[in-house]
């Protein structure tokens, strides 16, 4: 059996009000309930279910993302597997060496060194000492620390903090790591690198579960998720079906919240109006999951009161996590429009959209002739892109440009650098 | 059942080291005397007693000076009375850690434990220093009980602090309620005056406190030059008890720790 974690019909409960009952306030409720006679004998008993059956299994270099919303018991998966918390009913098998990124420097003391808490934090994550001296150069060279390996840790900068407490958890080169949710902080460059690292565990065997907010990370990554809601799974299979099921219901209840009025969020200026922004396919039909490889248009309808004369139209494609993925507008490609009283419709086509798997949106909007200054804007549903072929093989970057490989064979060098 | 904390104990060795020497560190990282702490607090008790059980009320020590005879059993009485507030207060202090990372819980309060018997050992350097000074008659084959009086007097400390530790958790009232035992405790045992003075029909009853074992224990070995009594197998026996019981708790509890929010 090479399953390194086996979950089987896991069950938490957990009891809510009943920690912190003190010995006056039991009695005055019991001479409160004495009183009101006939009153709900209802202690404060309610019962919380933080997980009900679930099931799942990972066997080594597998990874798996948890996603769902806050409180749907990804967290509570996370403790029941570092063994921080016992399941009210099923059985949870870990196998091997487990390490926990939850709390990057939770272990820290702030008056000692980097250097001595090192060797803390490692040895409440089960190193020995032996280990920890091994791999000490490699934590300090990791976390970038340098010289501040001999200052008290209270007078790092909280950036210093994360890289020293994810260098040592990383460095022990578990069997089993458990991330939850702390590649958020840190600069970009650290991030990267701390991916790199996952990585390159999950390469020489690492089984990782992997708790994140950030989707793309989930797919860099992941190969399979999770999706919770109140602790149990909705859907379960390869990361990039199940993100995709996951954002999509995020966004139907956005736009759930927003019932009554238009479902697109415009905003209209005095004398024109944007009355919707959408985005179709090449057969003009409004779809919710576009194929990357078709061409697509972006569709600004609009309202004018007078005659606005020349503007500029500008469109963004933004990415569900907020990145903007690119812009459009007519004067960057030299066009102009005039626009006359009455209704009428922008549009600018990609050919093809190119754009990889993921959820997005569009703003669409006018400027006035010189770019110096917006008139209206108006914002899309979020739409779905469908990357072709071996989708969820797309993982990095945010478009793919329409490529040509190629392989020249037997080439000789000439050149003076042959030699 | 023993055996399973030893080997607890010895597994998680490396932690409990490192934590020890960060709750030591700590400790003594802004404080001017540091470590002479250890050795004041217990001096000083014991200094205002001598007055008042030698000026005031003077109390029969058989012919040892009062100073000696107090301080052999003060040291020792200090370590337990400071390792077991440390020792409740263990996990409830490192809650944060506790939540989201897991390691042998009984790391924490066997690390406090330890730290307060380095202050034990500073403290009780004081006694060779009194016994040298007052000229106190030794024997040196009774000292080979020392061990066994310290491996008692930790198994002990062990037990009540791990239970403490544990409940602590789920009720705060622990800490105030073992403030008031070890006041209490205080003059249960006889750290002030002689066991002599503890009526002979109650003795029997008195020995049930296995501190009063103990104490009397050190005090036969190091100032009366003698081999402790039988009254030191109840000690063992009640300590073990308490060892037992106590690591029975908190493993019974250990995992319910960790819902608490």
């Amino acid at each position: 059996m090479s399953s390194r974690i086996q979950f089987e019909h896991v069950s938490k409960k957990y009891k809510l009000g009943l920690t912190r009952t003190s010995l006056p306030s039991v009695i005055s409720s019991r001479l409160k309930r004495g009183l009101q006679r006939g009153a709900s004998g209802n202690i404060d008993r309610q019962e919380l279910w933080a997980l009900r059956d679930v099931s799942f299994e990972l066997g080594a270099g597998e990874s798996l993302a948890l996603v769902g919303r806050n409180g749907a018991g990804k967290t509570t998966i996370l403790k029941l597997l570092a063994n921080i918390t016992k399941p009210t009913s099923g059985q949870v098998t870990t196998r091997g060496q487990l390490s926990a990124l939850i709390e990057l420097g939770a272990g820290f003391h702030p008056d000692l060194t980097g250097r001595e808490n090192i060797f803390l934090n490692g040895t409440i994550l089960g190193l020995s000492r032996q280990d920890i001296k091994r791999r000490f150069d490699e934590i300090v060279d990791f976390a970038e620390l340098g010289r501040f390996i001999d200052t008290p840790v209270k007078r790092y900068s909280s950036g210093m903090t994360v890289r020293l407490g994810f260098a040592v958890a990383a460095c022990i080169e578990p069997e089993i790591l458990l991330v939850d949710e702390v590649l958020a902080v840190g600069d970009a460059s650290f991030q990267q690198k701390c991916l790199k690292r996952i990585q390159a565990l999950v390469r020489n065997g690492t089984s990782i579960i992997f708790v994140s907010h950030n989707f793309y990370l989930v797919r860099a990554i992941c190969e399979r998720a999770l999706y919770l809601e109140e602790g149990q799974i909705v859907e379960r299979g390869n990361a990039l079906d199940v993100i995709a099921r996951y954002e999509r219901t995020l966004h139907q209840e956005r736009a759930e919240k927003f019932e009554g009025a238009p479902r697109a969020q415009t905003v209209s200026g005095a004398d024109l109006e944007i009355t919707k922004v959408q985005v179709v396919d090449a057969d003009g039909n409004a779809a919710d999951a576009l194929p990357s490889n078709q061409p697509a248009q972006v569709q600004i309808h609009y309202n004018a009161y007078r005659d606005v004369g020349c503007v500029s139209a500008s469109a963004h494609i933004i990415r569900s996590d907020g990145l903007t993925c690119c812009e459009m507008r007519t004067s960057l490609d030299n066009v102009q429009f005039s626009l006359k009283r009455g209704q009428g419709v922008v549009s600018v086509t990609l050919e093809p959209l190119q754009l990889i798997t993921g959820t997005y949106t569009v703003e669409g909007g006018f400027l006035n002739e010189s770019d110096s200054m917006g008139i209206v804007v108006g914002q899309s549903d979020w739409f779905f892109v469908k990357g072709d072929g071996l989708s969820y093989e797309e993982r990095n970057g945010v478009f793919r440009p329409r490529t040509r490989w190629e392989h020249h064979n037997g080439i000789t060098n000439g050149g003076s650098d042959g030699q | 059942m023993m055996l399973s904390l030893m080997g607890r104990v010895f597994n998680s060795r490396d932690l409990i080291a490192a934590w020890t020497s960060r709750t030591i560190r700590a400790r003594y990282q802004q404080s001017a005397l540091g470590w002479l702490w250890a050795i004041i607090q217990p001096a000083a008790q014991v200094a205002i007693f001598a007055i008042i059980f030698t000026l005031f009320v003077p109390v029969n020590t058989g012919g040892t000076p009062y100073v000696v005879f107090s301080y052999v059993a003060m040291a020792p009485w200090a370590f337990v009375a400071s390792s077991l507030p440390d020792m409740a207060n263990s996990l409830v202090a490192n809650m944060s850690l506790v939540t989201k990372i897991y390691f042998p819980r009984q790391a924490l309060p066997i690390a406090a434990m330890l730290a307060r018997l380095m202050d034990f050992g500073l403290a009780a350097s004081l006694i060779l220093v009194l016994l040298v000074y007052f000229q106190v008659p030794v024997l040196f084959q009774a000292w080979l009980f020392l061990p066994v009086i310290l491996g008692i007097q930790m198994m002990l400390v062990l037990g009540l602090g791990l239970a403490l530790a544990a409940a602590n958790v789920f009720y705060r009232d622990v800490q105030s309620l073992l403030t008031l035992v070890i006041q209490l405790w205080f003059y249960a045992s006889p750290i002030i005056y002689p066991v002599s003075l503890v009526p002979e029909r109650l003795r029997a009853f008195y020995f049930l406190n296995p501190m009063a074992g103990i104490i009397e224990a050190y005090r036969d070995v190091l100032v009366y030059a003698r081999v402790p009594g039988m009254y030191l197998v109840t000690s063992a026996i009640v300590s073990l008890v308490i060892l037992v019981v106590g690591y029975w708790f908190f493993k019974r509890v250990e995992f319910q720790i960790a819902d608490i929010v």
